[in-house]
């Protein structure tokens, strides 16, 4: 089942002044149960298309369907409440709310949504289990290390359960031990609970595990293959 | 609810140097704020009880035209009918007739135009306390015959002691010059000065056998069980009577109305001063909370947190932050004006300078509930203008801003 559709998707910045093409006409489709990456060099639209998918930015032309619904002629009140039900996000910095503790990161999200407290309890509970961060429930951010805040961002876009997961560089900044424990922990999740991710990454360990990878060059796709992880990964 | 409230608090703590730096300039701000309201509160009715309690009375009953050109007489016409009407109406709990006259004080030293006041020392003493005024001698229950009772201040400038004599000259009723001595007996002394060397006391007996054949009254001062009742009183007394005015405290005196109408208005302008003050130090605080978190905003607004709830969440913070400030200062101030009100704010060195222009410089600061209310509301409605711009600001982030690298 297609979750993501594009259709002639084009982002033009400084249409104005230097018109700069970030998007040219950007057609793909993305299916429920994928794992896919994104790559490119700097500049060549990735981190645009996937904020195009994400609701976080319009398209100057063309058209983001997400579950059939086209986002990309939502008002922004309605795109922000779209998002809030239906895209996880996991950004490079981590980007978790600092005075809340791991829990309370999680547990935020499902309270924007107006879920029961019981729920969200152990709803949190469960996440942070499964990104192995049960015995860090009470630490705040800065006493948690790069990997483990990733994991604590990864538990909380999965908190609202999202259609899929958008994460912008994800292992950018982290080391390769780190790196390696998220991408099996998304991995995880992808294979067994058919959770969609969507990566847009330099990183070559995440390409390595990535089962479709995007090639962007100059605001188009270049290239669009599927791999076997098993083979990049042994090689 | 709950944990927008606890983010909005743990946000204010994230820089306590900084936030406890605007704390303690708020709770400073407003401690000094209602305190000085408080000060100008009690001073102002310190003069207000003053002088209604000590002379003007909550009403008065003259000649029509008495106050205008104070001739001895335009005497009050059916003062026996009056003083019935006074005796049977439940509002009135006392009052008392005067008898009063300009004229000169002539001293072995020098002449002063004085305002001759005839009491009758029962009714005066239960109507007024100007008698606690007094600070030497007696009173004029004493058995000396023509007995006055002057300003300290009078007698000073006219090289007087008790047991002087003095000569009274004035006009009577038939327009008659008269004069007569009469022995100092009291002197006192009242917050005004000027009061003190224009004013005498005498028994309205001995005044009115050389005023008239007849007992003569200028004036009735008259005590309510109630000051808001003076208007009625006044109005239902001039109705019964065509031939008299009667007249509120606040008619007699409209400086004294004004103060009272300044003073609620001193409570709005201090507190706003303040507070205008206050709010640029909460908009710069929000303001520097808000660039620091540009980019955690645009997570939030990412992630689904709707922009009504990031504006709220922005006010929140100023307004806890404020109202913490508010009431750690309201509640510091309470205690300085209970402190204060019990045992007075003694500013003798200003003493000189305060009588002169008949005010006590013993301040008992008061401050009445509608005012706490009044700066609450005040300090709310600052707060939340000076916490709007950030907060709007806050929700124009680009949800974008969240990819930004730091």
């Amino acid at each position: 089942m297609t979750i993501v559709r594009t259709e002639k998707l084009s982002k033009v910045y400084n249409a104005d002044t230097v018109p700069v093409h970030a998007l040219n006409n950007v057609c793909i489709e993305i299916d429920e149960g994928e794992f896919t990456a994104l790559r490119g060099p700097s500049g060549s639209g990735k981190t645009t298309l996937l904020n195009m998918i994400g609701g976080l930015d319009k398209p100057t032309e063309g058209k983001v369907f997400i579950n059939g619904e086209e986002i990309s002629k939502m008002k922004d009140s309605q795109r922000i409440d779209f998002r809030l039900r239906n895209i996880g996000f996991v950004f490079q910095h981590y980007n978790l709310i600092p005075v809340f503790t791991a829990a309370e990161n999680v547990a935020f999200i499902m309270m924007l949504q107006g879920r029961d407290k019981r729920e969200i309890q152990e709803r949190t509970n469960k996440l942070l289990d499964q990104v192995g961060l049960g015995d860090r429930k009470d630490a705040r951010p800065a006493q948690l290390s790069g990997g483990q805040q990733q994991r604590v961002a990864v538990a909380r876009a999965l908190a609202s359960e999202p259609r899929f997961i958008l994460a912008d560089e994800p292992t950018a900044n982290l080391d390769t031990k780190a790196a390696m424990n998220l991408l099996d922990i998304m991995e995880k999740m992808n294979r067994e609970q058919s959770i969609t991710f969507v990566f847009s990454t330099h990183d070559q360990r995440v390409i390595d595990r990535a089962r479709r990878v995007i090639t962007m060059v100059d605001g188009a796709i270049d290239q669009d293959e599927i791999q076997d992880p098993d083979n990049t990964q042994a090689g | 609810m709950r944990t927008l409230l606890t983010l909005s608090w743990r946000n204010i703590w994230r820089h306590p140097a900084r936030s406890g730096v605007l704390l303690a300039a708020i709770i400073a701000g407003l401690w000094a704020g209602v305190v000085t309201v408080g000060l100008v509160n009690g001073l102002m009715q310190q003069r207000i009880d003053y002088l209604i309690e000590g002379e003007i009375t909550h009403a008065q009953i003259h000649h029509p035209e008495f106050l205008a050109e104070g001739y001895s007489w335009l005497y009050i016409p059916d003062h026996a009918a009056i003083v019935d009407w006074l005796e049977n109406d439940q509002r009135v709990v006392s009052f008392t007739s005067r008898t009063i006259t300009d004229g000169m004080l002539q001293s072995p030293v020098k002449t002063a135009g004085v305002r001759v006041r005839g009491i009758d020392l029962p009714s005066e003493t239960r109507t007024t306390n100007f008698h606690e005024n007094l600070v030497a001698g007696a009173y004029l229950g004493s058995d000396v015959r023509n007995a006055v009772v002057i300003g300290e201040r009078l007698a000073s400038e006219h090289n007087m002691e008790l047991g002087n004599r003095i000569v009274l000259t004035f006009e009577d009723v038939d327009n008659e010059l008269t004069s007569a001595a009469f022995n100092i007996v009291g002197l006192f002394r009242s917050a005004s000065v000027d009061y003190d060397e224009r004013n005498v006391f005498v028994r309205a007996d001995e005044l009115n056998a050389l005023l008239s054949e007849a007992p003569v009254h200028h004036e009735i001062g008259i005590m309510l069980t109630d000051e808001t009742l003076a208007g009625e009183v006044a109005d239902a007394l001039n109705t019964a009577f065509p031939d008299i005015r009667a007249q509120t405290w606040r008619q007699l005196s409209p400086e004294l109305s004004m103060i009272v109408e300044l003073g609620g208005v001193m409570v709005v302008l201090i507190t706003l001063i303040i507070m205008l003050a206050l709010a640029f130090g909460i908009l710069n605080t929000m303001l520097m909370a808000l660039f620091e978190r540009m980019r955690e905003i645009g997570m939030l607004l990412s992630i689904g947190m709707s922009r009504r709830r990031v504006f709220g969440m922005i006010m929140l913070e100023a307004s806890m932050l404020t109202m913490a400030g508010a009431a750690a200062g309201m509640a510091l101030a309470t205690l300085s004006i209970n402190y204060f009100s019990a045992r007075g704010l003694n500013l003798e060195m200003f003493a000189e300078g305060a009588a002169q222009l008949g005010w006590d410089h013993v301040i008992y600061p008061a401050l009445s509930a509608l005012e706490y209310i009044t700066i609450l509301a005040v300090v709310v409605i600052i707060t939340m203008l000076a916490s709007l711009y950030p907060a709007f600001k806050g929700i124009r982030i680009n949800p974008l801003d969240a990819a930004r690298d730091a």
